[in-house]
Formats: C-alpha cells, structure tokens, sequence
C-alpha cells in the first residue's frame, strides 16, 4: 500500500513545495504527468509501429516491383497458365499429348488504382471547392446581418460528423439511380452526338470497335460527386475559420477607399488564400482516404478509363475489397504497397495543409 | 514556465513505460482466467472459420446442435477460404472451411501431405443470374457462350447465339452488362474453373482463380452486391451463390450439362452433380474433386463441394475430449445436419459420398490412438 506523500499539514506541504525548488513534486502531479507522458508515447510508438508493419509487409511487393508500381496498370491476382502454341496458332503437346503450358505469374500495379483516386478527388475538388469557398464567404459576411451564421455553422458542422457509411446509403439509393436515370442520360443527349466528346461515352474494344459505355450510375462520376458531398462540410468549416481570421481593417480599408462590396469581399479571400488552399488540401486529404461510401457507387473495375462514365476503383476502395481474402502472398504485400502509397499521400497532403492553415492564422496574430 | 530537468523527464518516461508494459502483463492474466473459468463448466469450445460460402449452413448447425450437444460450443467465422486455412495452418482454429481443396504450396506449408485432411461438408451451385426486361421463361445458356459473355465477345441479349440457344424467346437489342464479384471468393474460383473448362481463350486470357482480371463489366462486392447490380440494371448478367438468387428471387438461367441436357441449379441437380465424385478414388486418397461440367443427365454443370479441414492428428486441440467433441460435431454434419442443407438450399451429400466421408472422419486420431465412437453422437439416420 502506497503511503500519502503529503501530511495533512498544510503549512508543511506549502513548505516542501518552495523549498525543494520543483525537485520534489506533490505525488499525484507526479502520477498524472508520467500517466500523460505515457499515453503521448504510446501513441507515438503506436503510430511508428504501424508505419513499419506496413513497410514491412509491402517490402516483397517493393522488393518485386519498385517504383514502377506505381505506373504498371495492370492488377491481375491469379496466375495465367496458357496453353502454348506454334507460331501458326496451333497449340504444342507434350510426349504424353497433353498441351504444354507456360504459367504467367499474377502481376500487379498500382496505376488504376492511384488514377481512380487522383480523378474522383479532382471530380469532387471541382464541384466542391467553389459550393464551400462561397458558403463560408456567406457565413462570414451575409449571415451575420441576416442573424442565421450560428445554426448554419452548427448545420455544417453537423454535416461533417455523419459517418461515412450514411452517405454511402444516400448514394446507393438516391444519387446512383438519379444518375442512370437522369444525370447521364441528359449528358448524353446533350453531348453524346459531338465528335469531340466521343471519348465519354464510348469505349474502343481489342479490335478497334466503338461500343456505348453503359450508363449504370456506378462509375467515376458517381464516385466524385459522393466525395464532393462528403468534403463540402470540412472545407466550408475550414474556410469559415480562415475567413474570420482576416482582420476587420483589411475588408473596411477596401471599403473605405471607395471599393464595393464584392471588392471587399475579393480581399477577403485574396487575404485568405493560403489558408483556404490549405482548407482544399484538407477536403483532398479526406476525399484520397474517403472508403465506403465511394465503395459502394464507383463501380468496382481495376481500369484506366478517360471517361467519367465508367467504372473505376480507389486505393482505399481495392484494399477495401482484397484485403479480406488475398490469393497468394504478393497480393497481400502490393495491398501493404498501396496501403503505404496512400499513408505517404494523406501525409503529404495533411502537411501542406496544416502547414498554410497555420500559417495564415499566424500571420493574422502572430505580428 | 517551469524549466524542467533532462534527468526527471526521463525518469517519468521510464515509470510510464513501466505502466504499459504492467498493464499488458495483466491483460492476458484476465483473459487466461476467464477460459478457466469457463472450462470448469464442463464446456468444450471448437472454433471455426473460413469460406463464406457455406456459413450460413455452417451457423445454422451451431445453433443445432448446441440443442443436441449442450455442452459442446461451436462458433464459425467467415473469412474468407483463405483466411481459414491461414488460420488452421497456424492452428488458431479448430477446423477451416474452404471452398478449394489445399494447394500444393499450403501443404507444404503445413510440413506435407497427409497432416490436414478435407472432408466435403455441402455442395453447391453458382448460377448465371440476369435482368432481361420481357422474359418469363428460364434463358437456356451453354459455357462457351457465358465464356464469350464474361470476355464482351457476346455483347447484346438478341445476339445470334444466345438465340439459338433459346428458340421461341423474343430477346431484346438490350446491351449486357457482366457482373461480378470483385473481392476474392470462391463463387469466382467455381465460375472461372468451369468457364476455363468450356473456352479455351478464356482459360488463356482470364484464367482461373479466386479473384481475375476481367476485361468488360461492374465489380461488386459479396453475393448481395453482384445481385444488387443485376436486380438494377436492365442487361445485366451477374454470378451468384444458387441459394443466394433463391432465397432474392432473383431469376437464372438453365446451363447445358456435359450430357447435352439444359440444366437449372437446385440442391437436386448439385447433388447428382456430387454422386460420381468419388467413384475412381484418387491415389494420395484425399476426397477432393472438381465437380464442374460432371457426368449425368440431371448433373448442374457449375457445381463445387465446400470442404471443413482439419488435422489429421488432433494433437493440435490439447485434450482427447476436444477432439472427440470436433469429430463427434462433424458426425453429426454429416448425417443429421444434412437435413439443414437442402431446407437453406444448399446441395447435400449423395449418400455413397457421404459414407465416404464418414470414413474418412474416423480415420481421424489423437496423439497417435484412434478415436473412439462416443455415446453423445447422435446415430446416423
């Protein structure tokens, strides 16, 4: 049984404590500093465990493939055993006339899955970024006077709490039919008969045909409009703070010097713009991670296709799929491979991010 | 602030490394007294898992037969085949469930043949389920031309050969849209190996195997989802478990057998499917056989058995009482749970099969001693 450290005199506590000049501390500061100390270094031996399990289990893959995994697009799992054949197409048989064979190893790259990622991000930055930048702009400059900025901040926030797997349901239900039904069918009518715009709605089969790309709401399209949906809070609730943080004296420097409104508005977010970029970088951190709900409408097809009509698959996505029962060892460890290209990428992206964020509240407060 | 000494700081990391490393010498002391605990209710817990294929069938007879068994606890996971025979192999499970018999690199894996034994547990069929808008009846469809379907040889449902095929059928200029499973399952193994046994551009170009590269088509993850894009897009052509489409109502077509007859999937055709396995035993004596495109008239062609893998020697449970309790379970699987089988659409055993099995089940050992029959199995019907 521990004793209490201190008596219950306090005239003799108040004295330890001054005299010992910090070196002797009160037990319970003691405790509760180690246990704080403790818990920030298990989470830091915690992450640096799962950055080496990682590496570590993708290293047969990087071993095998290197960098160029990253722009081989082809991710086939199983191993091909095809029958051999002369040069004029006739199949060889062995002494025993079996058909000889030769055994094509799986084969995987990382490319499709990098080009679903990039795109569906893109896709959803595009329709993202301006709804966002303009509803923060709003908030900050419109809603106060109208007496609303306070429940539609809660509502945004509100927003970007509702787990992932929510927004996979709406749009498995709600977005994906509206697309097959009216989204893609008037793309099509709209552009479908442009020579120019051919590359979006057909594809070139091996012999040089031209067929439709069948329009199933399950594609890239769908993949990036989710994203967009479910990055739209977290960017609004970002560039809010940014935009708040731009100091009084620059929007009413503008309209004290004869500037309009809309001019003082446009200063505002010149004023802001590196903390918005890093409000964007965030929203493109969430939407590379984003897994479920892109899941579940982007079609599921390890392709490289130029149209956003066709299916495609994410990083996330692919590990979401494969990682329950992967074929053979090399499959597993190019899972850990894009694993650990995703981890880089988010990193990167949240650095950036912060880095602007941060900076741009500095700049405001700083000096 | 307070400016803090490099020794001190130290000193509390040190205590607080202490804590954890404490905390996780406590954590399996808890854990270790909580089996005891339950071990001195006289309780035997065998732990399965595996092929998802199967698991419905396989927790249906957990709840079962713990009504037959009240002291024997039998829980089954589905992770995937796979993730089963990982799991038997480094013997954090009491029996696997597998759609593919072991492969040559597993047992080796294991220290070699005869250490694990597969024993067919079901059988079944994986249909070619579709969404034609106008067609009432059955499509009648033969292996070379889902071949070509699943390649995008055959594009659209008024194609010549699927009319040929289905004479009297007014077959849309519909485009089709394949679809498959896009995570690895062994309803694709099933569906390539057969494929591969009816093209032979298929079997160059796509193979066989849990999980291919396919050239046209919509991924979907499990049964539910190849079925959700069929039953929503109108074209769409999808593989799928047969209990699977039953149990959704999801219409699938007839597939012409190796006898030249059209043949729709139903625990009646799987099973005539299994009847001639096993008929030519195989010389390591293991009971594992591709049953796709099998001989009979009434035989569903793309049919496979699921298979439960244990130890040859159950040495691996630790007492002779588990190890009676597992084969005493799949006894009782074998012969009272086939019942279960048919009534959730699963195929069971043909009973020439099915006896085989059964022998092969006590041939099973512990440490070296044949298992006695024990009195809590319930006798065979």
């Amino acid at each position: 049984m521990p004793t209490p450290p201190t008596t219950p005199q306090p005239g003799a506590a108040t004295a330890a404590r001054a005299g010992a000049g910090g070196r002797s501390r009160p037990w319970g500061d003691v405790v509760l500093g180690s246990l704080s100390t403790g818990a920030a270094i298990t989470i830091v031996l915690l992450l640096a465990m799962i950055v080496l399990i990682v590496v570590v289990s993708a290293w047969p893959s990087i071993k095998a493939y290197g960098l160029p995994f990253l722009t081989e697009s082809t991710w086939r799992p199983n191993e091909l055993e095809e029958t051999l054949r002369d040069p004029q197409g006739r199949i060889v048989y062995d002494d025993d006339g079996e058909p000889k064979t030769v055994i094509e190893p799986a084969s995987f790259g990382a490319a499709p899955f990098i080009w679903g990622t990039a795109v569906s991000s893109a896709l959803a930055l595009i329709v993202a970024v301006p709804l966002s930048i303009g509803a923060a702009l709003f908030i900050v400059r419109v809603a106060p006077r109208l007496r609303i900025a306070e429940p539609l901040g809660f509502l945004i926030e509100f927003l970007a709490a509702i787990p992932s797997i929510a927004y996979g349901i709406w749009g498995i239900f709600v977005l994906r039919p509206f697309l097959e039904k009216h989204l893609e069918p008037a793309l099509r009518w709209l552009l479908g008969d442009l020579p120019f715009m051919r590359w979006m709605f057909f594809r070139t089969l091996a012999d040089g045909t031209e067929v439709p790309i069948p329009l199933t709401g399950r594609d890239m399209l769908a993949g990036g409009l989710i994203l967009a949906v479910m990055i739209i809070p977290i960017i609004t609730a970002v560039s809010r703070d940014v935009l708040r943080t731009v100091p009084r004296a620059q929007v009413e420097g503008v309209l004290a010097l004869g500037g309009t409104w809309w001019q003082s508005c446009a200063a505002m977010l010149r004023y802001g713009r590196a903390g918005l970029f890093g409000a964007v970088m965030l929203g493109l951190a969430r939407a590379a991670g984003e897994t479920m709900a892109v899941t579940m409408v982007i079609g599921n097809v390890n392709q490289i296709s130029l149209s956003p009509l066709a299916p495609a698959q994410t990083m996330s996505s692919l590990l979401a799929m494969d990682a329950g029962d992967p074929n053979n060892p090399l499959h597993f460890s190019s899972l850990f491979y894009i694993a650990l290209i995703l981890l880089v990428m988010s990193l990167v992206f949240n650095v950036i991010a912060r880095w602007l964020v941060v900076g741009s509240k500095a700049r405001t407060f700083g000096s | 602030m307070a400016i803090r000494s490099r020794p001190a700081f130290f000193a509390r990391s040190l205590f607080a490394l202490a804590l954890i490393v404490g905390a996780g010498g406590i954590l399996p002391l808890t854990a270790a007294e909580a089996s005891a605990a339950r071990a001195t209710a006289n309780e035997v817990r065998l732990a399965g898992a595996g092929a998802t294929f199967p698991e419905s069938l396989y927790k249906r007879w957990v709840v079962e037969y713990q009504k037959a068994a009240p002291t024997v606890a039998v829980d089954y996971r589905g992770i995937g085949s796979g993730g089963g025979i990982r799991a038997i192999t480094d013997k954090t499970v009491a029996f696997a469930g597998s759609d593919a018999p072991l492969t040559k690199k597993e047992i080796e894996a294991v220290g070699g043949e005869g250490v694990l034994v597969e024993l067919p547990m079901v059988a079944g069929g994986v249909v070619p389920a579709y969404n034609v808008p106008g067609v009432d009846q059955p499509l009648n469809f033969t292996g070379e031309v889902l071949a070509d379907i699943f390649m995008g040889k055959i594009a659209k449902w008024n194609d010549p050969k699927l009319a040929e095929l289905n004479p009297g059928v007014k077959l849309p200029e519909l485009a089709i849209l394949p679809a498959y499973r896009s995570d690895g399952s062994g309803t694709t193994f099933v569906w390539t190996s057969y494929l591969a046994t009816q093209s032979q551009t298929f079997k160059d170009q796509i193979g066989t195997g849990k999980q291919v590269k396919w050239p046209v088509g919509q991924g979907g993850q499990g049964n539910p989802n190849v079925a959700a894009i069929v039953s929503q897009t109108q074209g769409a052509i999808g593989y799928i478990e047969q209990n699977f489409a039953t149990m959704n109502k999801i219409p699938y077509g007839a597939v012409k057998n190796a006898a030249g007859k059209f043949v729709k999937a139903s625990p009646e055709s799987v099973e005539a499917a299994t009847s001639t396995a096993f008929e030519k035993p195989r010389d390591d004596g293991r009971l594992i056989a591709n049953i796709w495109n099998g001989p009979g008239e009434g035989a569903y062609p793309i049919a496979a058995f699921t298979y439960i893998i244990v130890y040859k020697d159950l040495r691996n449970l630790g007492s002779e009482q588990e190890a009676k309790a597992l084969t005493d379970y799949l006894r009782w699987s074998l012969t009272e749970g086939q019942r279960f089988a048919s009534e959730m659409d699963y195929a069971p055993l043909d009973s020439g099969v099915r006896e085989q099995v059964l022998g092969a089940l006590d041939a099973l050992t512990f440490k070296g001693q044949p298992l006695s029959k024990v009195a809590t199995a319930p006798s065979p019907k």
